[in-house]
Parts: C-alpha cells; sequence; structure tokens
C-alpha cells in the first residue's frame, strides 16, 4: 500500500493567483499529520484538491492510491471537515447525524450506536434534540467533527477542526486522533496551534503554495538547527560568563540573564560545575520558531 | 456513470421534510396563501379578449344575425356541418363556443370552462338576435346551452388555476431558497464529498417537496370544492397527479435558477421575471385568444397554462389522465426532464 495521499507538482490557480506552486508532498498511512502555515498559504485549498472539488491545473494528485480525477469512487472512504460551517442549523444534532449516516448507507442499528458514541467523544451527549442553529460556536465544532467521522472513514481530511473548542475537550480529540491513526486511519489537520502541531506525528509547513519544511516536530527543529537555551541568574554575570566563554559555551547577556546555547541536554551538567547560578531555566526550541526561520531560508 | 440508490434519495427527502416541518412561516403560507389568492384573483379580475374561436352552424332563417356575428372582429368563425360537430369541438375544447341557426330557434353552445369568452358569444348573439328582431318585427329567441350543464362561476375557471399557481410559486421560491442555502451554508459541499450523487440529490429534493405539494393541493382542492363550490367532475386523484408533476417541474426550475442567485435576496427577485409572467399568460385570467398572437408562443412554454388546463379538464369536464396525457401532461413532462437535466449539470461538483 502506498502513501494515503500522495501529490507531485500540483498546480491550481485563481485567476492571477497561484495558490498551489507545484506542491508535493507524501502522507503516509496511518499518522497524524499536520498541515500549518499562514493564513492564505493554501492549506483549505490543498484539502479541497485533494477531495476532488477543484480542477487541478497541473500535477498528479493520488487519494489512497487512486487518481484524484477518480476521487468520487472512494468518498466513503473519506471524511471531511470543512474549515466553515457545513451543517443544517435548522435540523438537530440527531438528525444532522442521521442524514450524514444516511448519505453513507449506515443502517439504523448501527447508525444508533455510532451516534451515541460520537456524541459521547464530542461530550454533546443529552443534546440530540437541540437545533444545530442553536449550539455555541465550539459545539458547533464538535458535531460538525461527529458528523465528519460518523462512516468511520480510512482518511481523514479536517480543516481546523479544534477553532473555539475548549482546551480540555482538545486534548480529547487529540487522544481520539491518535487512537484512529494507531488503527490505521490517516488524519490530516491543518490548525494554527502550535501545541497541537507538537502532538503530531508529521508536520508539514506550507507557505505561498509550496511545503517549505515537513517532519517530526524533533526533526523539524533540528532543521532549523534550534537548539534548547538555559537561562542563568548569576551573582557576578560578567566574570562566569567570561570563564563559560572560555569553555566554548555561546552566551548572549539579555537584561541581566544569560542566555546560553545547549548542544544538548547532558551539558548542564558541565555547565554547573563551572558556575553556580542563584537561578536558571531551560528553554526549549519552539516549533514556531523553526517555522520561522525554516521559511525565511526559503 | 450515474449511481441512484433509492435510500439515498429518502434520506435527502426525509431531510427535506423536517426542514420544512420545523418551518412555520412556511406551513401558514402554504395553508393561508391559496385562500388569500383565490379571493383576490377569483373576484377582483375579469378580462378582455380577442381571437374567439366560434363555431357556427347555419340551418338557415337567421342572414342577419350571421352577418353580425361574422361582422365581429375578434370572432373568428369556423363554419361546421352539424350541430353534434360543434358540441364536440366545444367539448374538447377546440372551440370557444357555437351558434347554431335554425328558422325556428337559435342556440348558442357554450364552453362552461372558460367564464368570459362564454359571456361574450352569449352578448354577440344576443344583441344580434335583437337587430334582426327589430328589422323582422318578430321577437328573437335565443336558447343557451353549456356543454356541461351547470351554471358557471368566475370561481370554477380560477379555481383550479390557482391551485396551480400556489403551487407552482410555493415550490419555486422554496427550492430555489433551498438550494442557494445549501450553498452558503456550506453543507452542499460536503455532501459533495459523499456517495450522494447528483441526481439523488435532486430527486431527493422532488420527493420530500412532492410530500409538501400534496398537502397543499389537498387543502386547496378542498377549499375550492367546498369553500367555493367549484365542481370536481373527475377523480381528485387525477388532478393531484397533474399538480404533483407541476411541483416537480417547479422544484427543478427553481434548483436551476438558484445557480443565478448569490443569496436568498436575489431568488426573490426571480419573482417578476418567472412567476407574473405565468399569472397573465398561462390563460386563466385573460384567456389565451386575448394575448397577442405574437407573445403567445411564450404562453405554450409556461407549465401553467398546461397544468391550468389540464386542471380545468379534470375538475370541470372529468377527464381522465389519458385524456389529459396530449398535450398537458406531456408539456409537464417535458418541462420537467428539461430542467431536471439543467439542475443536475449546473450542480457541479468542481470549480475551475
Ligand atoms: N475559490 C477561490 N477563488 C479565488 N481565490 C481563492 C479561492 N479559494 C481560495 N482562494 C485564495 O487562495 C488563497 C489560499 O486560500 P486558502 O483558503 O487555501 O488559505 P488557507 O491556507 O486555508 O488560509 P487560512 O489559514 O486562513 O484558512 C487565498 O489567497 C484565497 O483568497
Ligand atoms: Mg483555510
Amino acid at each position: 500500500m502506498g502513501p494515503a495521499i500522495s501529490a507531485r507538482g500540483v498546480v491550481k490557480s485563481f485567476g492571477q493567483l497561484r495558490v498551489l506552486d507545484e506542491l508535493t508532498l507524501d502522507i503516509p498511512r496511518g499518522v497524524t499529520y499536520c498541515l500549518l502555515g499562514p493564513n492564505g498559504s493554501g492549506k483549505t485549498t490543498l484539502i479541497r484538491a485533494i477531495v476532488g472539488l477543484l480542477k487541478l491545473d497541473a500535477g498528479d494528485l493520488k487519494v489512497l492510491g487512486t487518481p484524484v480525477s477518480r476521487v468520487q469512487e472512494i468518498y466513503s472512504k473519506i471524511g471531511y471537515m470543512t474549515q466553515h460551517k457545513a451543517l443544517y442549523p435548522d435540523l438537530t444534532l440527531q438528525e444532522n447525524l442521521e442524514f450524514f449516516a444516511g448519505l453513507y448507507g449506515i443502517g439504523k442499528q448501527e447508525r444508533e450506536q455510532r451516534i451515541v458514541e460520537l456524541l459521547k467523544m464530542v461530550n454533546l451527549q443529552g443534546l440530540s434534540r437541540r437545533l444545530a442553529g442553536a449550539l455555541s460556536g465550539g459545539m458547533y465544532q464538535r458535531l460538525s467533527l461527529a458528523c465528519t467521522l460518523i462512516h468511520e472513514p480510512e482518511l481523514l481530511l479536517l480543516d481546523e477542526p479544534t477553532v473555539g473548542v475548549d482546551p480540555r475537550l482538545r486534548q480529547t480529540f487529540w487522544e481520539y486522533f491518535e487512537r484512529l491513526a494507531s488503527d490505521g486511519k490517516t488524519v490530516l489537520i491543518t490548525t494554527h496551534l502550535m501545541d497541537e502541531a507538537e502532538k503530531c506525528r508529521i508536520v508539514g509547513y506550507m507557505k505561498a503554495g509550496k511545503m517549505t519544511a515537513v517532519g517530526s516536530p524533533d526533526e523539524i527543529k533540528r532543521q532549523a538547527g534550534l537548539k534548547p537555551h538555559l537561562e542563568l541568574w548569576l551573582k557576578d554575570i560578567e566574570s562566569d560568563c567570561a570563564r563559560l566563554r572560555a569553555e566554548g559555551y555561546e552566551i548572549e547577556i539579555l537584561d541581566g540573564v544569560a542566555r546560553l546555547r545547549l548542544e544538548s541536554h547532558k551539558q548542564i551538567k558541565s555547565v554547573l560545575e563551572i558556575v553556580s547560578p542563584l537561578d536558571m531555566r531551560l528553554k526549549e526550541p519552539m516549533l514556531e520558531e523553526a517555522f520561522l526561520q525554516l521559511s525565511e531560508a526559503a | 456513470m450515474i449511481q441512484v440508490s433509492l435510500s439515498r434519495i429518502g434520506v435527502v427527502a426525509l431531510r427535506v421534510v423536517r426542514q420544512l416541518k420545523r418551518d412555520r412561516r412556511t406551513i401558514g403560507l402554504i395553508a393561508f396563501a391559496p385562500i388569500v389568492l383565490m379571493i383576490l384573483f377569483g373576484y377582483a379580475l375579469s378580462g378582455e379578449m380577442s381571437g374567439v374561436a366560434l363555431g357556427l352552424v347555419d340551418e338557415g332563417g337567421h342572414p342577419a344575425l350571421r352577418s353580425h356575428l361574422e361582422g365581429i372582429e375578434d370572432f373568428e368563425i369556423l363554419r361546421l356541418g352539424s350541430e353534434s360537430d360543434a358540441e364536440l369541438l366545444v367539448s374538447q375544447g377546440r372551440l370557444n363556443g357555437a351558434v347554431v341557426l335554425q328558422p325556428e330557434e337559435v342556440r348558442v353552445l357554450l364552453d362552461a370552462s372558460s367564464l368570459q369568452i362564454s359571456q361574450a358569444i352569449l352578448a354577440a348573439a344576443q344583441s344580434g338576435a335583437q337587430k334582426e328582431a327589430a328589422s323582422l318585427q318578430r321577437p328573437g329567441v335565443v336558447t343557451t346551452r353549456y356543454l356541461f350543464g351547470y351554471d358557471l362561476e368566475m370561481m370554477d375557471t380560477v379555481g383550479p388555476a390557482i391551485l396551480g399557481l400556489v403551487v407552482f410559486f410555493f415550490t419555486f421560491i422554496n427550492a430555489a431558497i433551498s438550494f442557494i442555502r445549501e450553498r452558503s451554508q456550506g453543507t452542499l459541499e460536503k455532501f459533495m464529498v459523499s456517495p450522494l450523487s447528483r441526481v439523488e440529490i435532486v430527486l431527493g429534493y422532488v420527493l420530500g417537496f412532492s410530500l409538501f405539494t400534496l398537502l397543499q393541493s389537498t387543502t386547496t382542492l378542498l377549499v375550492v370544492t367546498f369553500g367555493f363550490k367549484v365542481p370536481m367532475r373527475g377523480n381528485p386523484l387525477t388532478a393531484l397527479a397533474v399538480v404533483l408533476l407541476l411541483g416537480a417541474g417547479a422544484l427543478v426550475l427553481g434548483s436551476f435558477l438558484s445557480n443565478f442567485a448569490r443569496s436568498e435576496f436575489q431568488v426573490v427577485q426571480f419573482i417578476p421575471l418567472i412567476i407574473t409572467p405565468q399569472i397573465v399568460l398561462c390563460g386563466v385570467w385573460w384567456p389565451m385568444q386575448s394575448i397577442p398572437e405574437f407573445i403567445r408562443p411564450i404562453s405554450y412554454m409556461l407549465p401553467l397554462t398546461y397544468a391550468g388546463d389540464a386542471l380545468r379538464a379534470v375538475m370541470l369536464k372529468g377527464s381522465s389522465l389519458t385524456e389529459i396525457l396530449f398535450p398537458d401532461l406531456l408539456a409537464l413532462a417535458v418541462f420537467f426532464l428539461v430542467f431536471f437535466a439543467a439542475a443536475t449539470l449546473m450542480l457541479r461538483r468542481q470549480v475551475d
């Protein structure tokens, strides 16, 4: 079995605007893949291309091994959660779920069971008779996710599924996504939240219609050459720093705090043999910085 | 390849019904609009006419009356051999009426399903007979025969057409707005990425709306027949079949035209373009003969023309399904099929 999604030189323009610019990307099966990128970088456009809603100008795109031109044949295996609202506000939660279940030919008994399960997962049990239009923003988003999962798709394309969802439930979602991935399902998620990206197996950074960095969160940080820092509060900052520099450490002094670049965490011990700080703090590199660095370099 | 699954059509239909059921305003309109319209149109309108097709059976004795009738510009006179010919043509709707001249009597055959024309024919015959009587110094006798043997009320002609109009209007507007909403609320994009095919979507809508069409036509028919005492000589189920076919046509037209509107607001602006011509040109309030000839081809393209004709035939003449098959049902079916194809083709999955 090949990758869940493979794109080669995909081009899509809207008028003069080249939104997907010879984009190439591979998403293996059974992973959580996070698509990051600034507003307007083309994430939604890429997802819409994957589900066959856009006519590509050029390039080769395969979804679960099927060319995108025939992707309709495998729609029962795809779950697509749109970035914007896409439910019936004048139907109840139950009715919305029943409608989408019905489109996939799920039998009544299985359907009822799935609906109960999913409403529980998104913590909306007991609200099944409320109109979708009367839900709060985050609740709506949760119902939307439930409707996308109703037919147990093999490939999930979730466009900003956690917008407006409270932290606790986001945690639940991510555990659920992890579980889906370990069951062999592929989950592609876009988000603007770095803490979510950190949770994904693979992260892809998109800029102006191209993938500018791809890898696990750690790999990306390494690629960007980002290292952890040790912040030290020292009694005699000038002389202590001089001694550390003599040992080959890179140090900057900012507002009376020494920032020391670590090659590895093991170095902490040897630093403490040289100086004895009043206080210290370890700063791990941020994925965000990595992307900023990588996309400037690109 | 087009896949059609009855269960998916049913799923869409059920959804449509659930949504409409919850919409109290629409339900209220379904029930009350027909009554209001009947009062408005039924009593407030009457038309002028020209180009009335009149049969003339001349068995002698009334040259003055004959030339009076021939002298009326609006009448297109067709000479016939016998009264039974005239009866046949009038009952088939080919003639608006006929005058039978016999030495001792003048009989006027009138088509009971078209009030204004009947009255004009009768008035012409009577005034001709009066003139003749004055010159011959003997009283002119004109007897009238309504071919369906009952007194004609305005409502008899207008009632069946209002039924058609109300169903067409309701279904058209609601379908167009529903499709606009599917687009603007994003659900179209969502179910486009599902096994649901375009044909199933449209057929699901047809099925779902048909239920409301049935509800609406049943209440309207009850009001028309019991409230306004319009006869129901044919099978009410035949009338419902006509209305369902008309409703299906209105639905696919609404679905098709929703592609040319970006908002519900814009859909409403189609009303003058789509609904008004049908009211004016369908031959109910203004008989077809009164419509200038160069506009008549438009009349023959409007579904309400055929639905009104078929409903009048069923209700007033007691016509059966086979009798209204051609041209009425056929024309309605063609209208439905054309816009069904157009509506499904416009529901494209891909954008460029
Ligand atoms: N149908 C369209 N017609 C014209 N331009 C479009 C269309 N869809 C998207 N665009 C443009 O393509 C660019 C990429 O849009 P897209 O929605 O893919 O961005 P995104 O990465 O999902 O952004 P966000 O993070 O804000 O969701 C934007 O400049 C947008 O205006
Ligand atoms: Mg987006």
